[in-house]
């Protein structure tokens, strides 16, 4: 035989099996893939990366119980992830790479702009998503299929009304957000509120995510002499030198961030005094309930070192294998569907998606929420509440 | 505006515009004498920041020590760069600008496996706050104006009283001339690519205890000394000290007074505005 022909039919050979959806593979028919586009490197990585080894850890642990049983068959559970630094585009080609390149039909999206700019390729495929982000509409009757796993501001608000009742000392707010689809709807949302509380808005700021010198905007706010600063919907690298600069320029009072941020990785940039007394939203360090210590154990084992956002990104995991254990089902609808009614755990109790009444669908995740104050350093567990609506 | 704020906003902007000479001082040293825009300029800046980091955080070296190795570390780079990337492309200067634009997108790359996915912080090396004319300000950020001070005279001096500045300055005014004259441009282009290296990892070191790091933190820094340049006249080192004040004091009293998206509006406005009825900038001069 020619041995150029040998070659040729060898590499047509390994072409067809190694093809994926090839009639040659059946191990990749019993694959569930389920994307992941977050920002694994820049300023939110610290968000990006427990989303993604959350979701990695939870489908390692269900495919060593011999995976996911749809209709008497097992699935292993894969995740494919990419990094979108947090940039619109990269944001856009990362989802239309995964729906279009890797056929998955199940997303997990982070980041309120991303997820906004993705919504018609998400609908027009009819893919399943499960953001964790902010930005206004996207919990909506027109996004059917975007479950939002993550309590946003008009579910954390509430932790407001803690304050009131429990620092009545405080009457001024000031906000400072980042300038782009998630801070205005966070700030919007949050400004309503705590107007309505009857707390004095003393200065509102927007800033670019590239930013990092924030005196000139600190400047302006302390002029307008908050008790309190918010720094919704920025990451922690902001947030640090948000604190650093703002306690340089003489600020004494409160900071509080009732969306989600490490603590930790703010104190590293601020230094840990300049914390002390913050408020934060889904980041506890002490006291953990068992089964959060338990999650923080595997965690620990699996990737060296704890994150305790991995706390709360575990959720999009959690819901998509509850639905699609009821749905019993593949199709991105049919786990919709179940994903509707389905009640579940997380690691802070019982969850379920829902706040029909304010959205107008019941896409929105809701359970108790965590919210902690740091005390010598550490993010202390001070409440868990529920959503205003359910 | 009262008057409180404008004083502090006054301070806070000469420091920004400090950083932004340094920066700016080695784009413009170059393009002087090269007529090369050095789009890693951000990528060194990047770098002088992480060296401060691993050198002093880390390592636990002296900051004063750490800071003149990085500039040492990052000047013997910028050479090596005239070696194996300038001067095999013997001075062009369309090659050279997109050979430099691979080396940045290379080094930011490159930042991520090797300097980790987290933003680094150093911790600070002047610590509180002082008052100053009634206003605080962090020591922090009043000390970089003095350090960026004293590098801007050692780079005068350097230039006009030294053997090795006149031959920069006569490469600058005609680079055959020079060689005819008996100056070994080879050299000096190597030296001009060490010192604008050095400058850029000046910036960087000064800002690694005041901000965060990550490999893409050059970028805000290189666009505003590409701004710098341009309002200041390409190649002119004066131009580039004045630019780099008034735009710091833009971004610091006009952010503060109107917000950080006018006075980011208002920088690219000043610059239309002068280029209209001064093409070359502030101290420019249009090539014969």
């Amino acid at each position: 035989m020619n041995p150029w022909r040998s070659v040729t039919w060898t590499t047509l050979l390994a072409a067809a099996v190694l093809m994926p959806g090839s009639p040659g593979t059946a191990v990749a028919a019993d694959i569930i893939k389920f994307g992941i586009s977050t920002p694994l490197s820049g300023p939110a990585a610290p968000w990006g990366i427990p989303h993604k080894n959350a979701t990695e850890l939870i489908f390692d642990e269900i495919n060593g119980q011999g995976g996911l049983e749809i209709g008497g068959k097992k699935y292993k559970l894969e995740v494919v992830a990419y990094d979108h630094k947090y940039v619109i585009a990269e944001g856009v080609a990362t989802v239309n790479r995964l729906i279009a390149k890797d056929g998955v039909k199940y997303i997990s999206v982070l980041g309120g702009a991303v997820v906004k700019a993705n919504e018609e390729p998400v609908n027009e495929n009819g893919v399943l998503n499960l953001p964790l982000a902010y930005a206004e509409g996207l919990v909506s009757p027109k996004n059917p299929l975007t479950f939002h796993s993550f309590p946003s501001p008009p579910e954390t608000t509430t932790f407001w009304k803690w304050i009131k009742e429990h620092q009545p000392q405080i009457k001024r707010v000031a906000t400072i957000s980042p300038n782009d689809d998630t801070g205005w709807w966070s700030i919007k949302v949050e400004t309503a509120f705590v107007e309505k509380l009857g707390y004095q808005m003393a200065g509102k700021e927007f800033f670019e995510r590239s930013m990092t010198d924030f005196n000139p905007v600190l400047l302006r706010i302390l002029a307008q002499k908050p008790d309190i600063i918010s720094v919704l919907a920025s990451p922690a690298g902001s947030v640090g030198l948000i604190i650093k600069q703002a306690r340089e320029l003489g600020f004494k009072g409160r900071f509080i961030h009732i969306g989600q941020v490490d603590t930790s990785v703010v104190a590293n940039i601020a230094g840990k005094a300049n914390v002390e007394g913050m408020w934060v939203h889904g980041y506890v360090q002490s006291p953990l309930p068992e089964k959060v210590k338990s999650w923080q154990a595997r965690y620990t084992k699996k990737y060296g070192e704890w994150n305790a956002t991995s706390i709360d990104f575990t959720n999009p995991a959690f819901a998509f294998v509850a639905a699609v254990k009821k749905a019993q089902s593949l199709d991105p609808k049919k786990i919709g569907e179940a994903m509707r009614t389905v009640e579940f755990d997380n690691l802070w109790g019982k969850a379920h998606f829902g706040g029909k009444d304010y959205y107008g669908v019941g896409n929105q995740i809701i359970y108790p929420m965590p919210f902690s104050e740091v005390k010598d350093g550490v993010a202390t567990l001070v409440v868990q509440l529920s959503p205003p609506h359910n | 505006m009262t008057p409180d704020l404008l004083i502090q906003s006054t301070i806070i902007g000469l420091s920004i515009g400090s950083i932004y000479i340094l920066m700016a001082l080695g784009l413009t040293l170059m393009f002087g004498m090269m007529h090369i825009i050095n789009f890693a300029h951000g990528a060194i800046y990047m770098l002088g920041a992480f060296a401060i980091y691993y050198i002093f955080s880390q390592w636990g070296v002296p900051y004063f020590a750490a800071f003149v190795l990085a500039m040492l570390l990052l000047g013997t780079f910028g050479y090596l760069v005239e070696r194996s990337i300038y001067r095999p492309i013997k001075g062009g200067i369309e090659p050279t600008l997109v050979a430099l634009l691979a080396l940045t997108t290379f080094l930011q790359a490159a930042g991520y496996p090797v300097f980790g996915q987290l933003d680094k912080h150093v911790p600070p090396v002047f610590q509180g706050t002082r008052n100053v004319l009634g206003v605080m300000i962090s020591v922090e950020r009043l000390m970089i104006i003095p350090m960026a001070g004293a590098l801007v005279v050692g780079l005068y001096l350097f230039i006009n009283k030294t053997k090795m500045g006149a031959a920069m300055r006569a490469i600058e005014q005609d680079k055959e001339a020079a060689a005819l004259q008996g100056v070994n441009v080879h050299v000096v282009n190597g030296l001009a690519f060490a010192i604008g290296f050095a400058l850029a990892a000046a910036s960087g070191a000064l800002m690694a205890p005041i901000f965060k790091l990550d490999p893409m933190m050059g970028e805000q820094p290189l666009l505003k000394a590409f701004i710098i340049i341009i309002l200041g006249g390409l190649g002119s080192i004066p131009g580039a000290i004045l630019g780099g004040l008034m735009l710091g004091l833009i971004d610091s009293i006009v952010a503060t007074a109107l917000g950080a998206e006018p006075a980011f509006l208002l920088s690219f406005v000043f610059i239309i505005l002068l280029l209209l009825f001064k093409p070359t900038g502030l101290f420019g001069y249009a090539p014969p």
